[in-house]
């Protein structure tokens, strides 16, 4: 208990330093501006700064990525609530209420108050971060080659389903095509060169980041230089520091939205914008003034922006106890950990316990970081906005090309880059999500490996993947996911809940 | 569809349409790969235990894609047969969104597979600014600006972005730019 607490305050001390704190500075100041500017993600992001860190001692390269992640998924409310566009997709609900607030001339207000939200946010999930995850990763220690491939596909399928609400096929199907795509290269149990086609380059596999950075970085180019519209921005000119009666008056929805998002973000590839959306509806579930959300309801601004921020440290959980990645981003940073030699997972605790604790002294600190910058910078973020998408995307894919370059200089990784780009375009334009294929693409190898080497010492026998304890969860829970996402199966189940319940708590 | 037809659905019929397409692609994609993965050796020569083979699992996967891409693909014929539309489905490539597809795809393919490597890396990225910010600020623009005005500031951000772009990675970060 006290070894925990010891390592907690050690965990932020540890980043008390100038160094230290200067990269925590520009770091979330950076990532404000990218999640601020549409069309710039948090996961693009993390991606392109990778290239930029690997050079640093890992501490400091992994702070900066934190600082930028939680710095870019706070910076998507700004051009939410003044220009109607969500930031970055995590910043959706946040439209549906900010807009409107700015529009009543209230866009300080809104500002403010997003900005304490998110910071409150991370500050709920950061609880749970400390609290769950050591729990996790002494449970995870149990865990063999059987729960391992479970695991796995247990991430992909999760994350198929509750990305592709409409169509859960398509989630699948995002899933199977990254493990397929981990399935290029060399296998690790007899070292066999598959779906090579004789590239020698493809041998060590598909990079990661050169991956992400099309994915999330030449596709957002594309996808945002096709269209055609240009916002009008609301205007600012009210006070942005918030009353602290505006901020008291909804602790309920500050809590249950920071819970509601660390959930979300615990579930594998469940990103901000699923944590923000189910935040969003829960409070306007339990509200007084239903009637309000939509319209200007500061009750809803605040479950929206605490439920994303709350995603990230969520995200955290899994992404350090199971090498599981929560979201896209966390999936970028669990690459970024193996590249400065941090290796996630169950033995993260007995390895590296004060990483983790570091991790939440990351968090915390940049939660204080933009606070300050979005309570003070106002003016500043406003003329980011109006920075044209014609003068800023060209300077993007210069650094998405030397960025997928510079890690082993090779330009390979840049024609990675393209086509992922190029195939991720497609895929969103057909309205398959991309956070199921990158996990698919972290997760193939571990599926793999495991569900082989379950076989081999089991001598071909596939009993204990269904019969122990924690794999018949994980396979119940997998297979239940399945079924319920076919339309006939749910409804049947529905029709039967509502025959077993009385009369009139059916609805 | 017909002009008449109302937005949403027209959506949806062209989304039916493009899941067909990749339904059916997607299942041409995992046989594919089933087939591929059985033809893979199995290195008996070093007697690995058979449920090890490095087929087992992409064949698998593919399998998996095989059937969801039938099953999506099945879906969408379901809703789409018997009405007319391929015709309106194919007026989406010939958008006025599709030629700014076209374009950016088009600057950015050209700097990244042909430029960058056979020119300067200065240089490739200055005419690659410039031309990408002149023909969205000139020619693709429902404000258009004068060719002129547009060039010099152009001209002006692709210098300093390359330049910029340039010297950190060099110099900074020691990348020996390609």
């Amino acid at each position: 208990m006290f070894d925990g607490l010891i390592l907690l305050a050690n965990g932020v001390t540890h980043f008390l330093t100038p160094e230290s704190l200067f990269n925590l500075a520009w770091a979330s100041l950076l990532g404000i501006v990218i999640g601020a500017l549409p069309g710039l993600t948090a996961t693009m992001g993390v991606a392109l700064l990778v290239t930029l860190t690997y050079k640093m001692a890992p501490d400091q390269a992994i702070l900066s990525l934190m600082a930028m992640y939680v710095g870019s998924i706070y910076g998507g409310s700004r051009s939410a609530i003044l220009l109607a566009i969500p930031g970055t997709p995590a910043s959706a609900a946040t439209t549906l209420d900010g807009f409107p607030l700015a529009k009543m001339g209230k866009a300080g207000m809104a500002m403010g108050i997003a900005t304490t939200s998110s910071a409150l946010g991370t500050v709920v999930g950061v609880f749970f971060l400390a609290l769950i995850a050591p729990l996790l990763a002494e449970f995870a220690l149990r865990f063999q080659s059987y729960e391992f491939f479970w695991l796995a596909l247990f991430g992909v399928i999760i994350s198929g389903r509750l990305t592709a609400i409409d169509d859960p096929i398509k989630g699948y199907i995002a899933g199977i095509v990254g493990l397929l795509f981990a399935m290029i290269g060399m296998e690790n149990l007899h070292a066999h060169q598959r779906f090579t086609f004789g590239i020698s380059q493809l041998g060590a596999g598909i990079d990661l980041i050169p991956a992400m950075v099309g994915a999330f970085g030449f596709a957002e180019i594309l996808t945002v230089m096709k269209r055609k519209v240009v916002p009008e921005m609301a205007q600012s000119t009210d006070r942005v520091i918030p009353r602290l009666g505006d901020i008291t008056k909804h602790w309920w929805t500050t809590i249950r939205s920071g819970i509601i998002g660390t959930i979300a973000g615990i579930i594998p590839g469940v990103g901000e914008d699923i944590g923000s959306w189910s935040s969003y509806a829960a409070a306007r579930r339990a509200s007084k003034e239903k009637e309000l959300y939509g319209k200007g309801s500061i009750e809803g601004l605040v479950a929206a922006e605490t439920g994303n921020s709350a995603v990230i440290p969520g995200a955290m959980i899994p992404t350090l106890t199971l090498a599981l990645p929560g979201s896209a981003a966390a999936a970028v940073l669990i690459a970024a950990m193996l590249i400065h030699g941090i290796r996630p997972g169950p033995q993260i605790m007995i390895e590296n316990p004060e990483f983790v604790y570091q991790v939440v002294g990351m968090l915390l600190l940049s939660t204080i970081a933009i606070t300050i910058y979005g309570l003070s910078l106002t003016r500043l973020l406003v003329r980011v906005l109006t920075v044209p998408r014609e003068k800023l995307m060209p300077v993007v894919f210069v650094l998405c090309v030397v960025g997928s370059f510079a890690i082993t200089q090779r330009m390979f990784d840049v024609y990675v880059m393209i086509a992922f780009g190029l195939i991720g375009f497609i895929l969103r334009e057909m309205k398959y999500p991309m956070a199921p294929l990158v996990l698919g693409i972290i997760l193939g190898d571990l599926l793999d490996v495991n569900l082989r080497r379950g076989l081999l010492i089991t001598d071909g026998d596939p009993t204990p993947f269904f019969t122990r304890p924690i794999s018949a969860v994980l396979w119940i829970v997998i297979v239940i996911t399945i079924v319920m996402s076919i339309p006939k199966a749910n409804e049947s189940v529905a029709n039967l809940f509502k025959r077993l319940l009385p009369q009139g708590r059916s609805g | 569809m017909d002009e008449q037809t109302p937005e949403p659905e027209r959506q949806s019929d062209w989304m039916n349409r493009a899941d067909f397409l990749t339904g059916v692609a997607f299942a041409l994609l995992g046989f594919t790969i089933i087939y591929l993965s059985w033809i893979m050796p199995r290195l008996e020569i070093r007697g690995i235990h058979p449920s090890t083979v490095p087929g087992l699992v992409p064949g698998l996967l593919g399998a998996l894609l095989a059937i969801s891409g039938i099953l999506l693909g099945a879906k969408a014929l379901v809703r789409i047969r018997g009405k007319a539309g391929w015709r309106a489905f194919m007026a989406v490539f010939a958008s006025e969104q599709a030629i700014r597809f076209a374009v950016v795809s088009g600057l950015c393919l050209a700097y990244a597979l042909i430029l960058v490597g056979r020119v300067p890396f200065w240089l490739a990225t200055t005419l690659f600014v410039f031309a990408l910010i002149v023909a969205f600020e000139v020619w693709l623009n429902d404000a258009p600006k004068p060719l002129l005005r547009s060039a010099v500031f152009a001209a002006v951000q692709a210098a300093i972005v390359a330049g910029l772009v340039t010297a950190v990675f060099q110099y900074g970060f020691l990348v020996r730019l390609p």
